[in-house]
């Protein structure tokens, strides 16, 4: 990997976030979102409008106001929430580590179902086919349903599983990273994280079984189309067992699409989990989400969608850099 | 079959051949239609022989050499009969686990093309060190087949390496291990000819320093000639000839031997007169379906009988033949009459057209006036170096050449050469160069490409793509029609192709579709981009003679671009050779040939294979045109350069040599870049 597609991709990540950022100001500003009408109150008097526009510098031209929010943006600064009052950046603090940990969770979930369902269906292993219907069935459901339908199962019937929020009662979440089961892991408390797991399971397999379908398939037809290389053939030819064939010679070079697949699939999961964590009632930023854009509560929202927009293209950035690890002629 | 296995047993030497083939039939199926690929071999190849297995394509030897590895494709569900054994390994039947071991210890195989045989992502050394079993070794087995510098191609990735080192890295993960076998398959093909001497001479050494055995798949009967011991011709999954490489080559008993060799060009073949092929090239489906019990060869078989039908000649000797360790079999009832009864007659041939270069000849006076010319014709792209890097690869550098109309002039070179970018240029698919080139307008100039297969647009049928170029020129829609048989009929395809889609045709028909497409309104000029390269010895001899005779029916100017001499021979009046982007030297086809003038021109003569030629010492590979060394391009490879060709820019243009041609006869002067102006040795 050569450092020059390291600045290039490094270029190409900097360059998408200025752009989320000016489609972000440029909503704000058609919006109608009335900032000053929502700290002051619709009762204010002309001259207290006209103060705290000038002192918001809402009267300033386009370019300034942007520049400004680039600012804020770049200090950590996202404004004001309407609702609760609070810095939106402490807002996010506050609820993300629970979204994070919902989708690293069922992102991982997702990366070991799909390499499960290709390998098995590439070596022929036994169930390979029971394996890849149910994955089938499972993702044709929409992920709110299938939330419900394990809610159901799981929880109100046979009494597995909790069914809401990341921790039973008996615990308490103050950990330094906000991840319960790390957390449970730094203190020394493993019952704080088999406990956060039981909550995770439910939400993050509901959540993970739509993109294990998508990128299992990406990387069981790219191994298949590798077996037939030539020098899959050539690898053959040197007396090397099929297992060492497959794993040193098919797996690395079928790696590129299903690369490609996750960093689009992890993006998604920022989006899918809003839902999921209404369903399972996850204290994250789908709840705040949902919470604030009722009220119009635009600073929030912002944030939100600043905060997994840029998530989305680190993760696709991250992708590519994999695929360039993996195959020296796309690092080029 | 039994008969040929009692001849085996008893004419065969006491030692125990290293691999071993009785009654080998092997069936696969394609796309649900199961068919016979190998229909019954017997075979023995034995210690430290080359054995040349030769054959046009869908004679079943790639099959056969996969069978040999145990590595026929599971997709294609393969039923093997018979017994393959090497080594002592059941390679037919045996055990899995078995098989895989003696493809490590025993059989080592080069593949034709060592870019996609190799792992993209996996370095060099790592590759062959997974078959020699340590670095060390493979630093030693890198060496020993002549990659310069191993230790530091170690950490190489293959696209960072040239064709000729990928090659030799091949046989160097080949020969891992010491194997009693190893099976190169057309291992040259995908290799520029100064590179495949060279690679040859690598195959060869295997056997001389390591003793052990090369089975040698091969197209070439030329290639086979020169470094095989002993030579098997199969036809249609069956062998027609096998025995001694100078005796099957020089007195061959079969007559398609006999055929192969007679349409196989060389740089002694004859001009002018219509190049010899094969019967029936153009449709192959004549062959006999399965479960025919007779000779496969008899529909193309100028001597066949009725008897030819109803029986199978059994792989017999002659009956005068001494008892001999490697005795000289041939498949055919007429056993050694066929030789006589053919070279007797005259051979059968196409109908034959005029012999070409006379009727020209006579027209050179009025075309001296040139009808493609090109004035110092510089083209640059931007591309990326191995390393990933911005560069420029310059394609020409330099490039000034009259074409006069009329005439037909072959572009030589190997890779990298400019030769297609010239090609393209002329044709108008190039604009980004500088320089001048004069070209008659679009409609006038036709181009002809290498894979017919890719340049014909699949959903059309051969009637909607010969007649859209009809479009224009105001004919209704039977005199469309006409003219477009009357274009498949030039070409010599029936009027029934009129409905057939490009895949249903097979790769002779669509190049002769092509051939069609690009004269059913006669060009000025043609252009051709090596269209014969990718067809069998005599589908590429009738293509040949097609372009000849078109040329003269239609009084086209041919430039045909080429890395073969003995088909730019052929095809061209002249002969311009390039190297790098440049023109080293041009000249009469027959002149070049003869006496050529670069040493260039020379290495490349002597590297057309052939028998008996012996295989040049060539010293290097082409250059990449990123960064081509200084002054002369070829200096570092010149056996008679001197000091100044690092730097000279006298020895980089054409300089006329020889004697002035007369006045008016259209002919042009020879010419060489070269600081020895042609006085070479």
């Amino acid at each position: 990997m050569t450092p020059r597609f390291l600045a290039a991709r490094a270029a190409s990540l900097l360059g998408l976030l200025l752009v989320l950022s000016l489609v972000l100001f440029v909503l704000q500003e058609i919006s109608h979102t009335d900032a000053v009408a929502a700290t002051l109150g619709a009762n204010a008097s002309p001259e207290a409008i006209a103060a705290e526009r000038a002192r918001l510098g809402l009267d300033d031209p386009a370019i300034d106001r942007y520049l400004d929010y680039l600012g804020g943006l770049v200090t950590g600064d996202l404004g004001t929430s309407f609702r609760t009052k609070h810095a939106v950046t402490e807002d996010i603090g506050t609820y993300f580590p629970a979204t994070l940990e919902l989708v690293l969770f069922s992102f991982a979930s997702a990366l070991a179902l799909a390499v499960v369902f290709a390998l098995t269906s590439v070596l022929r292993r036994r169930g390979a086919g029971v394996f890849r219907g149910l994955l089938f069935l499972a993702s044709t459901a929409p992920t709110f349903l299938l939330g419900i339908f394990s809610l159901v199962v799981f929880y109100l019937q046979l009494g597995w599983l909790p069914g809401s929020g990341r921790l039973s009662g008996a615990h308490e979440a103050d950990g330094p990273t906000g991840l319960l089961v790390v957390d449970g892991l730094l203190t020394g408390d493993p019952a704080l994280s088999v406990d956060a797991l039981e909550h995770l399971l439910l939400p993050g397999i509901a959540l993970a079984v739509g993109p294990a379908l998508a990128i299992g398939r990406v990387f069981r037809s790219s191994l298949l189309g590798t077996l037939d290389a030539e020098y899959v053939r050539t690898a053959r030819s040197k007396g090397l067992t099929e297992r060492r064939i497959v794993l040193r010679h098919v797996v690395r070079n079928s790696l590129n699409a299903a690369l490609s697949m996750s960093g689009l699939q992890i993006g998604f999961m920022f989006a899918g989990v809003l839902v999921v964590e209404s369903v399972f009632s996850w204290p994250g930023l789908g709840s705040y989400l949902g919470a604030s854009i009722p009220v119009s509560d635009f600073p929030a929202v912002a944030g939100v969608t600043l905060v997994l927009g840029a998530i989305y293209i680190v993760a696709n950035t991250a992708a590519d850099v994999l695929q360039g690890m993996a195959d020296p002629r796309v690092a080029r | 079959m039994l008969h040929t296995m009692d001849d085996t047993t008893t004419a065969d030497p006491p030692v125990t051949p290293v691999a071993s083939l009785r009654g080998l039939r092997v069936s696969m199926a394609r796309n649900g239609v199961r068919s016979t690929v190998i229909k019954g071999v017997d075979l023995d190849i034995r210690r430290g022989e080359i054995l040349g297995l030769v054959g046009e394509s869908g004679s079943g030897k790639s099959v056969l050499s996969l069978a040999l590895l145990g590595l026929l494709p599971r997709a294609s569900a393969p039923v093997v009969s018979g017994t393959l054994t090497v080594s002592g390994v059941d390679m037919a039947a045996g055990p899995e686990e078995e098989r895989r071991l003696a493809r490590g210890r025993d059989l080592g195989v080069v593949f034709q093309d060592p870019m996609t045989s190799l792992n993209p992502t996996m370095r060099i050394g790592d590759q062959v060190a997974e078959a020699a079993g340590s670095g060390a070794e493979a630093v030693r087995l890198m060496r020993a087949v002549g990659v310069p510098q191993p230790e530091r191609r170690m950490r190489a990735y293959p696209h960072e390496l040239s064709g000729g080192l990928r090659q030799r890295v091949m046989i160097a993960m080949a020969i891992a291990g010491g194997p009693k076998l190893v099976v190169a398959d057309e291992p040259t093909t995908a290799l520029d000819v100064t590179v495949q001497a060279q690679v040859l001479r690598v195959l060869r050494g295997l056997t001389d320093d390591l003793g052990c055995s090369v089975l040698m798949i091969t197209h070439d009967l030329g290639v086979a000639g020169q470094i095989t011991d002993r030579v098997a011709v199969m036809y249609a999954g069956r062998i027609a000839e096998v025995g001694p490489t100078a005796q099957v080559l020089e007195r061959p008993r079969h007559p398609y031997t006999l055929g192969l060799l007679a349409s196989r060009l060389g740089l002694t073949t004859e001009r002018g007169a219509p190049l010899r092929t094969l019967a029936d090239d153009a449709a192959p489906d004549a062959a006999p379906a399965e479960g025919d019990t007779g000779c496969a060869y008899r529909t193309r078989c100028p001597l066949a009988m009725p008897r030819c039908a109803d029986e199978l000649p059994p792989l017999g000797e002659a009956a005068t033949a001494a008892p001999t360790a490697f005795p000289h079999r041939s498949a055919c009832l007429l056993a050694d009459e066929a030789r006589q009864r053919l070279l007797g007659d005259a051979p059968a041939a196409e109908a034959a057209p005029e012999p070409v270069t006379e009727d020209v000849k006579g027209e050179r006076a009025e075309r001296a006036q040139p009808i493609v010319s090109t004035t110092e014709l510089r083209c640059d792209f931007t591309v990326r170096d191995r390393r990933g890097r911005k560069a420029t690869l310059a394609a020409l550098r330099g490039v000034t050449l009259d074409v006069a109309a009329g005439e037909s002039i072959a572009l030589v070179g190997e890779s990298g050469s400019g030769k297609s970018t010239l090609l393209r240029v002329i044709a108008g698919l190039e604009t980004s160069f500088t320089g001048a080139v004069e070209r008659p307008g679009r409609r006038l100039t036709q181009m002809v490409f290498q894979d017919a297969g890719a340049s014909l647009t699949p959903w059309l049928t051969v009637r909607e793509l010969l007649t859209e170029r009809l479009t224009g020129l105001r004919l209704d829609r039977r005199a469309r029609r006409g003219r477009a048989a009357e274009a498949l009929r030039s070409v010599g395809l029936p009027e029934e192709a009129l409905d057939a889609r490009p895949a249903e045709l097979s790769g002779g028909q669509r190049q002769r579709v092509a051939l069609a497409r690009a004269t059913i309104v006669p060009p000025a000029v043609l252009l051709c981009d090596e269209p014969t390269s990718a067809l069998d010895v005599s589908l590429a001899a009738s293509v040949l003679n097609l372009i000849n005779t078109l040329r003269r029916d239609l009084g086209m100017t041919v430039i045909f671009v080429t890395h073969d001499l003995s088909v730019a021979r052929i095809v061209g009046d002249r002969i311009a050779v390039m190297y790098l982007g440049r023109l080293v030297e041009t000249g009469a086809a027959d002149e070049v040939i003869a006496d050529p003038k670069h040493p260039y021109t020379r290495a490349l003569i002597s590297a057309v294979p052939g028998l008996g030629v012996t295989l040049p010492d060539i010293v290097g590979e082409p250059p990449s045109p990123i960064d081509p060394p200084g002054g002369c391009a070829y200096h570092p490879r010149c056996a008679v350069a001197r000091e100044e060709c690092a730097t000279t820019l006298t020895g980089i243009q054409l300089v006329p040599i020889g004697p002035r041609p007369p006045r008016g006869s259209g002919e042009q002067r020879r010419g060489v870049a070269c600081v020895h102006r042609g006085e070479l040795r």
